[in-house]
């Protein structure tokens, strides 16, 4: 099976990821997804979280931190500005304190605190995630596709996720059993009821929103992941550790493109013996992954023999990956 | 909302009556309410607000959107946070 077939096959899965180590080619497994799909007729978002997205270089067109760009007919791409989302994020912040409590500026020691917290390495991801949410959640698209974070990162999210839940789930609780007290004081002194909870308010919608973003990773009818290899050692090591891992997390997994591939056809030439040995060696390793992956292995892809720039190249690229 | 003026002489006179019950069986009560209350609602801001004391707990894009609600009682709570001896002595 191939991965047009599954394609084909599952057209509810509307969420589409390409995962995989740094380097191996989401970007473009991406963009030329993005292309195919969009080729036939559906109406297509492409878009990265990652802080170092490339999909700007890929379309040779300028568009990051400026919403969806449409690339072509039914093609849409963006790139996420994590640190402007930041910088909104924070100023809306502030201004909520100063209409709060009526200050002419934000004290010192809680403007210091605004700056650590932004300051933090997890800042960045979770302000990505966070506003993909809102990107997912308007629905205007028949596919969403998912250029991703190197694995390290999604896995980071994926158990921050679940670790945030159980943790919100925590102090909501303990939230609302300081209401139960202040209740009870109304009660005693007979007072009138308390006004509504703007913590719990917000805890309600901080779990909300945290759940929403790992539900999609995680939705077994809605999205398909693939993982992006290379015939190369430790590549397949790390892919192997980060699936087992992502099915912990219940990330379901559709299948493995293996990029990459040198032309086996290069054989019947005169070519150098470096070359013939990289091939050996390749041929070793594919047969590694039918072994650790069997069926899963969905698409073979060449290394091209330029750079993927360019919707004339991706169109070359989609054609053999959904051959 | 205790120096209120009572317009008839007999509502007053149950008022009395009222608050000295309230005195003698409730008021009691509710102090220790309020006094739980508090530690709870420090012990909230630990959680939630870690960072401040070094100790980091919520991712901090959450914990920015709980921020504006906190301000008036982070200056009490870091005082009491690093005046007990022990972080649990806040949760009882």
């Amino acid at each position: 099976m191939g991965l047009k077939d599954v394609f084909l096959q599952h057209p509810e899965r509307r969420y589409i990821m390409f995962g995989g180590g740094g380097g191996v080619g989401k970007t473009t497994f991406s963009a030329a997804a993005a292309y195919w799909l969009a080729s036939q007729g559906k109406k297509v978002l492409v878009f990265s979280v990652d802080p170092q997205a490339s999909l700007t270089d890929i379309f040779k067109r300028d568009i990051f931190g400026k919403g969806p760009v449409q690339i072509m007919d039914n093609l849409w791409a963006q790139e996420i500005d994590a640190d402007s989302h930041i910088r909104t994020y924070q100023q809306e912040i502030r201004q909520k304190i100063l209409d709060m409590y009526g200050l002419p500026a934000v004290p010192e020691e809680i403007e210091n605190y605004i700056q650590a917290a932004s300051a933090e390495p997890a800042m960045e991801e979770s302000a990505i995630f966070d506003a993909v949410v809102d990107v997912v959640m308007k629905g205007d698209y028949d596919y969403y596709i998912y250029d991703l974070v190197p694995l390290g990162h999604a896995l980071y999210y994926l158990s921050m996720a679940k670790v945030y839940d159980e943790w919100i789930n925590k102090i909501t609780k303990l939230r609302e059993e300081m209401r139960e007290y202040e209740d009870m004081v109304s009660r005693l002194r007979r007072e009138k009821e308390n006004e509504q909870d703007q913590i719990l308010n917000e805890l309600h919608y901080i779990k909300n929103r945290i759940n929403t973003s790992a539900g999609i990773l995680t939705d077994k009818t809605k999205t398909a992941f693939f993982f992006v290899v290379i015939p190369e050692a430790m590549v397949i090591n790390d892919t192997q550790k980060a699936a087992q891992l992502f099915a912990q997390f219940n990330v379901p997994i559709a299948g493995y493109l293996v990029n990459r591939v040198i032309p086996r056809e290069l054989l019947d030439q005169n070519i150098p013996e470096y070359l013939r040995r990289r091939i050996a060696m390749q041929d070793q390793h594919m047969g590694d992954l039918r072994t650790a992956f069997g069926d899963k292995v969905l698409a073979l892809v060449p290394e091209m023999e330029r750079d993927v720039t360019g919707l004339a190249t991706i169109k070359k690229l989609a054609a053999i990956m959904f051959a | 909302m205790v120096e209120q003026k009572k317009p008839q002489g007999e509502k007053s006179w149950l008022e009395a009556i009222r608050e000295t019950i309230y005195g003698m069986a409730a008021h009691d009560m509710s102090r220790a309410a309020l006094r739980t209350r508090a530690s709870m609602e420090h012990l909230f801001i630990l959680i939630t607000m870690g960072d401040l004391l070094g100790i980091p707990i919520l991712p901090p894009y959450y914990s920015l959107r709980l921020l504006p609600y906190v301000v008036p009682q982070i200056a009490t709570w870091k005082r009491r946070m690093l005046r007990e001896k022990d972080v649990a002595d806040a949760m009882f």
